[in-house]
């Protein structure tokens, strides 16, 4: 196990403000924009919503289990995504259903709503389709080579990426053109946008990551991972990225002529496989989870000993900030949804 | 790093359209055996019951490119298998029931090449359905039901009731020539004991090397049994001329004078027929036990003695047909007795099939390098023909067993227990397409130490 000792300068405090449990597997939970609420969706199906004051409220399910769970920016839509291929869309303000939304029966794998607006993107089975705030359809692409494992607005809100088989496709939404395609011939399963939409980093079933430049459309490849890498997240500065996919933190720099040819930071305190990986939205600690239930808070960028440290009783299965940078939300395997309150 | 107690088994189901997997599939999730069982399907069937998961599934295939080693796995299944693992507590067995068409070799190296589900799940077995009456017409123009026979665990051969007897012989051995470790049960409807299809192990490094190795060998060395209702007392074999100037030849008792009780006794007979014979001269006798008799006929007819202690039922088990000596089994007063059931062993030679299984057992201690290197080779040139591969390995150097077992280029192996007081030998067996038995003998023999 990790241990902290001692209490320098880089030690943060961390205090558990809520805990409930919802018996079952979290899959995906997300903070509202204005961080008063918090929805989680379990793998049965069940959707939760919570104002942190009380138990979660269930406003109810996707038949054959859930998937991801998106907030509006604005905070007065929530839209849920499963395996039944419906989109649910919610008012966070009454629990009530208030729109489905047909995917084509297909595995809805990530929803996610353009960031300052109204449209709705979801991986509906092989396709993307975006929806405008009215539920109208007013994007749907071809069939990617395979089931869309994940997708992305562009930070600067100008269209989505999605991954599949063969790599990264970014689609702009009214553009006649066919979109772009960034290709690998492997099974991309994950992506993050850099915050300044200069990079796509990709996280690939072949155990590599990839940093797709694009402007160039150039990509690097990052190897020497023992399993596949799921987690991925940058540091709001855009210069460097966090992954997972082993016992270790890797941060690589990305600044720069880029990350090729440069040796990553190491982070070690893990006693087993990372499960996810969170920078501070705005700030400088990176949050990571792993299958034993362990969260550690870093300052990578200044050194590579964890600041702070948390035991939760099993696997880690999701962990988000809320936007202001101030708590975590901690999602278990066993369905217990703890949020904790971080103090530099 | 979970044990395998603790992993989640998935048995694989393929098949032609119509060989009855759907049946299958609905017998399993019918029967009582107390598993809660989660199916994904590739193909609309008709699996109806109701405290069961049942998830569609469509084919993708994804071509993997680790190092130097080039597979196909089926990234549906990764996914799906993925979520699954997420609701491990709820399920006890997985079954894939995959499209008619569908090539296992993806599905199966999918196993070896995804860590999360390598840790959480094991490719329990590949259990193939065989249309009896009409796999005969596939045969030759399609590779899918050739595959799916070579990777199968198990083998039934459904729809019994459809072909006759002489057909079902000739098809089941030529499924033996194919692939020599798969086990083989005819059936009606699909209908099977769970416990021959269920908990094989069959990817299972320590149970999948449980075949005698003497039952390797793909085809059987004998091409005729017949299954005799005797009473005590002395029986003559009569035999004339035939092709050949002896002919081998051993009887069992068996439960029953019927196939089935035939096909119990089909194993220790392969096994019997690996001992040294027993020569018999003309007059000499026969008795019934774990003796091999070469009955020696010397250029013209003879007549050999059989001795029968106890009433009961017996199987017969012949190099050749009885026919090509014209011979018979006569009783005290020299009638002939007609067996109450026959069997033929003899695969129809007038197919020379691409798919087929070498077999190699041999004493002696390996070099590791020399037998690395040759695998190495053997992988990297014949690895897209070679459908399975198992064995074990007695290496120089090492008091324990090195058991193995691969799918095309995949290969997987560890040290076993100690040798103990068991003889130290090796034993192994490829089942692909177009396989050199010469050469494989060869290389294989060149890695002696």
């Amino acid at each position: 196990m990790f241990s902290v000792k001692g209490k320098d300068a880089s030690s943060v405090g961390t205090r558990e403000v809520w805990r409930a449990c919802v018996d079952d597997f979290i899959i995906d939970l997300a903070w509202s924009p204005q961080g008063d609420r918090l929805a989680a969706v379990t793998v049965d199906g069940r959707v939760f919503l919570s104002d942190l004051s009380g138990p979660p409220r269930c406003l109810g399910s996707h038949a054959d289990g859930a998937a991801s769970v998106a907030w509006r920016s604005d905070g007065k839509e929530l839209a849920t995504g499963g395996q039944d291929g419906l989109i649910r869309i919610w008012d966070p303000a009454t629990g009530g259903a208030t729109r489905q939304l047909a995917a084509g029966g297909a595995w809805v794998a990530k929803v996610a709503y353009r960031p300052r607006g109204g449209e709705l993107a979801a991986a509906a089975g092989k396709m993307l389709r975006l929806w405008d705030a009215a539920g109208t359809v007013v994007y749907e692409s071809a069939d990617h080579a395979s089931t869309v494992s994940d997708l992305a607005w562009n930070p600067d809100g100008s269209g989505v990426a999605t991954t599949a088989y063969l790599g990264v496709t970014l689609h702009v939404a009214g553009r006649v053109a066919p979109p772009r395609k960034l290709t690998w011939k492997g099974s991309s399963l994950a992506l993050a946008w850099s915050p300044s939409s200069r990079y796509i980093a990709t996280g690939e079933q072949d155990s590599t990551v990839h940093f797709w430049h694009i402007k160039t459309g150039r990509d690097a490849q990052m190897w020497g991972f023992p399993r596949k890498v799921l987690e991925l997240s940058w540091h709001h500065g855009g210069n460097h990225l966090a992954t997972g996919g082993s016992d270790t933190v890797v941060l690589w720099d990305c600044g720069g002529k880029g990350p090729e040819g440069r040796t990553p930071a190491m982070l070690e305190g893990h006693p087993t496989r990372i499960t996810q990986l969170a920078f501070q939205p705005r700030g400088e600690l990176l949050a990571s989870a792993d299958a034993e239930g362990s969260v550690l808070w870093w300052y990578p960028l200044r050194g590579t000993r964890p600041a702070a440290g948390r035991v939760f009783l099993t696997e880690i299965s999701r962990l988000a900030w809320d936007a202001a940078g101030k708590r975590v939300a901690v999602g278990e395997r066993a369905g217990t949804l703890t949020v904790v309150e971080v103090a530099p | 790093m979970s044990s395998v107690a603790n992993k989640i088994p998935v048995t694989v189901l393929t098949g032609f359209l119509g060989s009855g997997k759907t049946t299958l599939l609905n017998r399993i999730l019918s029967d009582n055996h107390g598993k809660r069982i989660a199916v994904i399907e590739n193909e609309f069937g008709e699996v109806g019951v109701d405290n069961e998961l049942v998830i569609g599934a469509e084919e993708e295939i994804f071509e993997m490119n680790n190092g130097c080693i080039c597979c196909t796995v089926r990234g549906d299944l990764i996914r799906i298998l993925g979520n699954l693992m997420k609701r491990r507590d709820r399920f006890d067995h997985i079954m894939i029931e995959t499209t008619g068409l569908a090539d296992p070799g993806p599905v199966a190296q999918t196993f070896f090449m995804d860590d999360d589900l390598q840790s959480a799940m094991s490719l329990d077995g590949i259990v193939t359905l065989v249309d009896a009456r009409h796999v005969l017409d596939h045969f030759d123009d399609s590779a899918e039901v050739r595959e799916q026979i070579a990777f199968a665990d198990v083998i039934l051969l459904n729809k019994i009731d459809l072909a006759t007897a002489e057909q079902l012989d000739q098809l089941e051995a030529r499924i033996h020539a194919m692939n020599a470790a798969a086990r083989i049960y005819r059936t009606r409807d699909a209908a099977i004991g769970m416990e021959r299809i269920l908990g094989l192990g069959g990817f299972d490094l320590q149970r999948a090397l449980q075949i005698d190795p003497k039952f390797l060998e793909p085809e059987y060395p004998f091409e005729w049994s017949g299954a005799y209702e005797l009473e005590p007392g002395e029986y003559t074999f009569v035999m004339g001329a035939g092709p050949d100037p002896a002919m081998n030849a051993c009887l069992r008792r068996i439960e029953a004078a019927d196939e089935p009780g035939m096909r119990d006794a089909v194993e220790t007979a392969v096994r019997i027929y690996s001992d040294t014979e027993q020569p018999l001269a003309p007059g000499g006798a026969m008795t019934p036990g774990a003796l091999l008799f070469q009955l020696d006929l010397a250029g013209g007819p003879g007549r050999f003695r059989v001795l029968i202690a106890e009433r009961g039922a017996y199987a017969l088990f012949t190099e050749h047909h009885p026919d090509e000596f014209s011979a018979y089994l006569a009783d005290a007063s020299g009638d002939s007795r007609q067996p109450l059931a026959t069997r033929e062993y003899k695969p129809d030679h007038e197919h020379d099939d691409e798919v087929s299984s070498v077999g190699i057992t041999t004493p002696g201690d390996l070099d590791l390098e020399k037998f690395q290197g040759w695998l190495r080779e053997l992988l990297a040139t014949k690895g897209t023909d070679i459908f399975r591969m198992k064995g074990v390995l007695s290496f120089r150097n090492s008091d324990r067993r090195y058991v193995f077992q691969g799918v095309h280029m995949l290969f997987d192996g560890r040290e076993d227990r100690p040798w103990g007081a068991e003889t130290r030998h090796n034993s192994l067996i490829f089942i692909g397409r177009n396989l050199d038995r010469a050469e494989l003998n060869a290389g294989f023999d060149a890695c002696l130490a």
